[in-house]
């Protein structure tokens, strides 16, 4: 009786956080996918060195990072799947986004201040470790991307 | 024709024509718990845990592979400048991510 | 060099798999693997109960659970323990010196535990309303002992645990699933169990007074009380399905000829 009112708690939690939590995903990869658009022309690239040909009169560093979490439903997958082992499918999406959203964040930050390209862009991903559970909980991902943007004399 | 890679700034030997953006390829992989117990064992007495090296290196396989089919998708025929970054993005999972820059070389 | 900007195909990075096919799969999966694993603990306690005499058994466990008895109710317990070596004298060979403890708690319960000792709680001795039925309660726990399920019950308990913490131990989401799969397994072996016991506790009965009125007593309150609850709770949750099990015991002692009716001895009740 009483394992059968928690079953039915859990799966009420797990249905709510369901919903939401793809709605909330939905609404973030549409967001991402405009954003990414609009900034399509602007190059973000992993060189070090320049592309041959440009010419630069200033450069900073730029920098965009998220912190994003799991909702239940996805966590409680990700839970059974440590036990089965294999793909946490379910983890995908996020971190898809917060790499994606911290991208966004550089680049827009970039942009602002009036820069022309980002090179040598780097992605850094570590795990926020919860004060609960002795440290083994993940409170949140955090992501990180961060480049040097610059500015051209000429443009490419 | 196979796409190539490298983590230099270009392909030794060809020159970069065109380049398209930051390409990148993840994923998210949990051991099972009967590997988990071997490696308990295993970890009492130190040497390789060959069974977490394959399931990295096969999990680093795919996350390369979906960078390349990306870089795909853009017409790309290489990516430079590869990057490689392992997380534990939760207890017991593991991210395998590996970015770089789609490009046409000649 | 020329910058040209493209766009990757979206979704590569992302599992084309639904949410929900991937909920299905996971659940199936893990109950597989948590069934095998009840019926693995199952099958070795079964084993090793098989090798543990109860001689050992009573040796091991002794008098330990003497002491949980309450001094003020000395003098039932006394009253239930003859009672419980009376039923007993109609078992011949009981390789355990029954030994009765009174708990307080107001709940109705009886339980057998390891070493020969049979454990009523005060709620039981205030709920019985003849000896008839208080003797078929005892008589149940007598067919625990002989079936050996008190050591069944602790030694999967135990199994469980170990098994459960050196597997999902360290896991946030699973102790609320392997928590229900096994109490829901735990039920699946306790129904055959509580079913043996019932009818060696009805043969007892039927063997002390030459009828069985009274045994099934118990139960019709309990079923007709269920829906209420209140302080049969307890004893459903670890004795479930009572409607069954009443159903069962009619059947039993109708193809036995053994009589429903007879006259009821007096049971003390204390309050």
């Amino acid at each position: 009786m009483e394992a059968l009112t928690q079953l039915g708690i859990t799966l009420m939690v797990l249905t709510v956080t369901y919903l939401v939590g793809s709605a909330i995903e939905r609404r973030h990869f549409d967001s991402l996918r405009k954003r990414e658009a609009r900034l399509r022309a602007f190059p973000t690239v992993t060189f070090e060195r320049l592309p041959e040909g440009w010419q630069v009169a200033d450069s900073g560093l730029a920098m965009g990072s998220t912190v994003v979490s799991l909702d239940y439903f996805k966590r409680f997958l990700a839970g059974l799947r440590g036990i089965l082992g294999g793909r946490v499918r379910s983890y995908e999406p996020l971190l898809d986004r917060a790499r994606r959203e911290a991208l966004l964040r550089m680049t827009e930050g970039a942009v602002a201040d009036g820069y022309d390209a980002i090179v040598n862009v780097r992605l850094e991903t570590s795990r926020l470790a919860s004060s609960r559970g002795r440290g083994k909980g993940t409170a949140g991902v955090e992501m990180l991307a961060f480049g040097t943007a610059v500015k051209l004399v000429r443009q490419p | 024709m196979p796409i190539l890679m490298s983590n230099t700034e270009t392909i030794p030997g060809k020159t970069i024509v065109e380049f398209y953006g930051v390409v990148s390829g993840n994923t998210v992989r949990a051991k099972h718990v009967g590997r988990d117990i071997m490696a308990g064992f295993k970890n009492l007495v130190g040497g390789e845990l060959a069974a977490y090296t394959e399931l990295l290196s096969d999990s680093r396989k795919e996350a390369v592979a979906r960078m390349l089919e990306q870089a795909e998708s853009m017409n790309a025929n290489a990516v430079v400048n590869v990057r490689f970054a392992t997380s534990s993005v939760a207890q017991g999972a593991a991210e395998l991510f590996a970015y770089g820059t789609a490009v046409r070389v000649q | 060099m020329r910058f040209e900007p493209r766009a990757p195909r979206e979704g590569i990075n992302v599992s084309a798999t639904h949410p929900l096919r991937e909920a299905a799969l996971l659940v199936a999966g893990v109950s597989a693997i948590f069934a095998a694993l009840i019926l693995v603990v199952g099958w070795s306690v079964e084993w090793a109960v098989r090798w543990i005499p109860p001689e050992l058994e009573a040796r091991t466990f002794g008098d330990w659970a003497h002491h949980l008895s309450s001094p003020e109710h000395e003098a039932e317990r006394l009253a239930v323990e003859a009672l419980a070596r009376r039923l007993a004298m109609h078992w011949p060979g009981a390789p355990y010196e029954f030994q009765v403890t009174v708990s307080d708690e107001p709940e109705v319960n009886a339980m057998a535990l390891p070493g020969g000792t049979i454990l009523v709680t005060k709620g039981l001795l205030r709920e019985s309303q003849s000896e008839n039925e208080l003797a078929f309660v005892v008589g149940h726990e007598l067919g625990h002992f002989r079936n050996r399920d008190q050591l069944r019950r602790l030694g999967r308990g135990i199994l469980y645990e170990l098994t459960a913490s050196a597997l999902f131990g360290f896991n946030a989401t699973a102790p609320e699933v392997t928590g229900f799969l096994g109490q829901m397994a735990d039920r699946g072996f306790d129904r055959e169990q509580e079913r043996a016991a019932d009818r060696f506790g009805l043969e007892l009965v039927q063997a002390e007074y030459g009828h069985v009125a009274g045994a099934g007593r118990f139960f019709e309150r309990l079923v007709s009380r269920t829906s209420g609850l209140g302080d049969l709770a307890a004893y459903v949750s670890t004795h479930p399905a009572s409607s069954d099990r009443l159903e069962d015991l009619r059947d039993y002692a109708a193809e036995r000829g053994w009589r429903r009716e007879g006259v009821l001895q007096p049971w003390t009740r204390s309050d």
